[in-house]
């Protein structure tokens, strides 16, 4: 494999890893009993495709789970016979495939052997491997499956752009945004501009937003792409808890910011497992019930206004009256049950974790300026709803000014602007009357636990829903709408809540943009003490060593979120700074190449070191050949990953392993 | 010999390689973040990025008299941060360090013109700054 370049490799895992999909898709369809000839021509020219060019590019395991399966098929097909026992086998290969092609090297003897074995019990015997193989070229389909044939509906060329190129774009896009704002507010200062340089502005506001438009869009994807796998996480819950699952995906072409879908799977993974473990019941407890037997679970997607919603539908039990009645008439669902620790399920089941972590899902789609719902009755089922902003990094915010400092609020949670006065108090509760409704009413500058002078009479109130609430807040000035680009605070304030980032305004200003959970949420406690807080007792640090910017960082974020504290250097020399100074680091997460001392070397030197000769050292290059692993463990690694299928649980595992937390 | 840039903290004498300073320049106008912890001034536009901007007196448990006018920007393992100060007095070489010192946040003490100096340890300041809650 050696003599690829790897972004031929990167081609055929992303390629195997749809064909996989597909295929999983297809086995759960013979599964359930609704699948044909054409359902086992398909899986059959997958195997084929994938057996090629895994063989192709050295994934020999890959190729050899792709050819036993393909065997297998091929008997299912001469006979006829499309028993749903054959699903399993199969589908145990597909995921064996899966975990290889990302380079894991799994053992596949077993995978390999369960095939055999439903191989031998089709009609047509047992027949050598040797057998499958001769016969292939024959039965190769028509339809060739030559790149182009199949992945090209319509005509357009796709070109494959590094992520960060278009994030790039979409940032220099936003940044011209401003300047032009900027320009915009200088020269409005003037007087009465002449009509051409009015014409010529208007036009380049035109093409700006275009450019903008096109930018934002080229930043999203379609939801499909984590959606794929999906069905197959639902089929193997069910079967694992003893339901009865019908699952159906739509709205699957709603597109999302990449970087919102890249962490989405996982909280979508656990509403699904809430609801087909929490959720549906058994086939029993329906049937009694007077339900269909076969439980219906739903994952819907569709634009709302600036947001997307992302719903999981199923018509299991439902939340219990006691919920309802605690909600009562001023908590929403949602507030209830994302709870911290609050669960829905009476026992706490292996499959779903402990909790049933509605708290962690509502906090992600906050993090990200979206909102969790929830619509539950007793008895006919539950609806989870992630609202989640179209494009993360542009946004329609209302800027407002309290205590001389400037604050932005997304457009989408505002829900109209009214002049606060004539309010009437209730146990300490300031509360306003709006359309009929009374709701609260609190300085934004107590929300976010500023200091700031008491307001004037008749000052501008928000109203803000979120969360299922609706309040008021109050604030000295609105200074009106503003398409924003968004910039993260950084590592040294990320720590700080109620913040989706700050931007910088037509005159410089920078308005912090603050979470609409936030200003529903009522007062925060007032900042923390003046001394350091110390740290919780420490979990072993880790020294992350790369030199790329973005691969460190997200290494960190991986690494934090997981409870290590990190410290970080940008190649050898300074990670050996960093040792000699540092007596808490207890692993250390390196790189191959890097400028100066690159991590072969570094390893020798901690191994050759005498006082932290037995620090443990993982290694996570793009190298993946057998002899870079090699080099790797003779320097001294304790293991060994490959950046190009990195990902984060082995990281996570890894590590775990080497400091036993 | 290494060179450090030297600066005044609350009236003290401190010092920092250069290696970590990229520029220096007017504290200007930092926009506070409510909620964050005292040491974070909050975050400045400069030349349209948002820069977090902190306080190097709290920090090494200083109090302050009058209130900070420079700003240094430092970075150290990829990481950035305006870091206000009082005044930057020169840069230069120091005589040989002691390492023992009183603080985490520093990587020792020199005696240099008739003052006690203390060179601060920049990663260690960004790690303390990363690892505060806030």
């Amino acid at each position: 494999m050696t003599g690829f370049d790897t972004e031929f490799i990167e081609l055929f895992r992303d390629e195997t890893a749809r064909r996989l999909d597909q295929m999983d898709n297809l086995l759960l369809e013979i599964e359930s009993g609704d699948a044909g000839a054409e359902g086992v021509n398909s899986l059959f020219r997958h195997a084929h495709t994938i057996k090629g060019a895994a063989g192709m590019l050295g994934f020999d395991d890959v190729r050899a789970l792709a050819h036993a399966t393909e065997d297998v098929l091929a008997r299912v097909r001469d006979a006829s016979e499309f028993s749903p026992e054959i699903a399993a086998p199969l589908l145990r290969a597909t995921a064996a495939m899966r975990v290889n092609i990302a380079g894991s090297g799994q053992p596949i003897d077993d995978v390999l052997a369960d095939l055999a074995a439903s191989q031998a019990g089709l009609p047509g015997g047992a027949g050598s491997p040797e057998t499958g193989e001769a016969s292939s070229p024959v039965t190769v389909p028509r339809q060739a499956d030559a790149p182009g044939a199949r992945q090209a509906p319509g005509s357009q060329t796709t070109l494959r752009v590094p992520a960060d190129k278009i994030d790039h774009l979409l940032d220099v896009a936003g940044e011209i945004l401003q300047h032009r704002r900027r320009l915009a507010h200088s020269l409005g200062h003037q007087a009465q501009l002449s009509p051409d340089v009015a014409d010529l502005l208007g036009l380049g506001e035109r093409m700006l937003g275009d450019l903008k438009d096109t930018a934002v869009a080229m930043r999203t994807l379609p939801l499909e792409v984590i959606t794929a796998g999906l069905p197959r996480v639902v089929r193997d819950l069910a079967r694992d808890t003893g339901k009865d699952v019908e699952f159906s995906v739509s709205g699957a072409d709603t597109e999302l910011d990449r970087l919102i879908l890249e962490s989405l799977s996982e909280p979508l993974t656990h509403l699904l497992r809430n609801a087909v473990v929490h959720g549906i019941e058994p086939r029993a407890e329906r049937e009694q019930a007077g339900k269909p037997p076969r439980g219906r679970l739903e994952l819907r997607a569709e634009p709302r206004g600036s947001l997307v919603e992302v719903v999981v539908a199923d018509d299991g039990r439902g939340v219990s009256p006691d919920v309802i009645a605690e909600a009562g008439r001023d908590k929403s669902l949602a507030e209830v049950l994302a709870r911290p620790g609050f669960s829905t399920a009476t026992e706490v089941t292996d499959l779903a974790g402990r909790g049933v972590g509605l708290d962690a899902v509502k906090a992600y789609a906050n993090s990200l300026g979206g909102d969790l719902e929830v619509r539950s009755e007793p008895g006919q089922g539950m609806e989870v709803i992630l609202l989640l902003p179209l494009a993360l990094a542009l946004a329609e915010v209302l800027i407002v000014e309290r205590g001389g400092g400037v604050f932005g609020v997304a457009l989408a949670a505002v829900e109209e602007v009214v002049t606060v006065t004539g309010t009437t108090t209730l146990q300490n509760q300031e509360a306003l009357q709006v359309r009929g409704r009374s709701l609260p009413v609190t300085d934004l500058a107590a929300l976010l636990g500023a200091t700031a002078p008491p307001l004037s009479d008749r000052s501008p109130g928000i109203v803000i829903s979120s969360g299922g609430r609706r309040a008021v807040v109050t604030c000295d000035t609105l200074l009106g709408a503003e398409e924003v680009v968004v910039k993260p605070l950084g590592p040294l304030l990320a720590r700080v809540p109620g913040y989706l980032g700050a931007s910088i305004l037509g005159d410089g200003r920078i308005a912090l943009v603050v979470e609409p959970a936030t200003l529903t949420g009522g007062p925060r406690r007032a900042p923390g003490p003046v001394a350091p807080v110390p740290e919780p007792p420490a979990a072993p640090k880790v020294l992350v060593v790369e030199d790329s910017f973005t691969v460190r960082e997200l290494q960190r974020s991986i690494l934090e979120a997981a409870g290590y504290p990190v410290v970080t250097a940008r190649d050898g020399q300074e990670a050996l700074q960093a040792i000699d100074r540092d007596a808490d680091i207890a692993l250390v997460v390196t790189d191959l190449e890097m400028p100066r001392l690159g991590g072969l070397e570094l390893t020798r030197a901690i191994r050759a070191s005498g006082a932290r000769s037995s620090l443990p050292v993982v290694i996570v290059t793009s190298h993946g050949s057998d002899d870079d692993r090699r080099l790797g463990i003779e320097a001294g690694a304790d293991a060994y990953m490959v950046k190009r299928s990195f990902d984060q649980q082995d990281l996570l595992a890894t590590v775990e392993q080497l400091v036993g937390r | 010999m290494p060179t450090y840039l030297r600066l005044r903290v609350a009236a003290e004498a401190y010092a920092m390689p250069v290696e970590f300073v990229r520029e220096v320049f007017e504290l200007g106008r930092v926009e506070a973040v409510p909620g964050a912890r005292p040491e974070m001034l909050g975050v400045r536009n400069v030349r349209g990025q948002i820069l977090p901007v902190a306080d190097l007196a709290p920090l090494l448990g200083l109090a302050r008299a009058v209130p900070p006018g420079r700003l240094l920007l430092a970075e150290a393992g990829g990481r950035q941060a305006g870091f206000a100060v009082d005044e930057v007095s020169g840069v230069g070489e120091l005589p040989e360090l002691a390492e023992e010192t009183q603080s985490d946040l520093l990587m020792g003490t020199a005696f240099a013109d008739g003052e006690l100096t203390g060179v601060i340890d920049m990663p260690r300041v960004f790690d303390a700054l990363e690892g505060m809650r806030p």
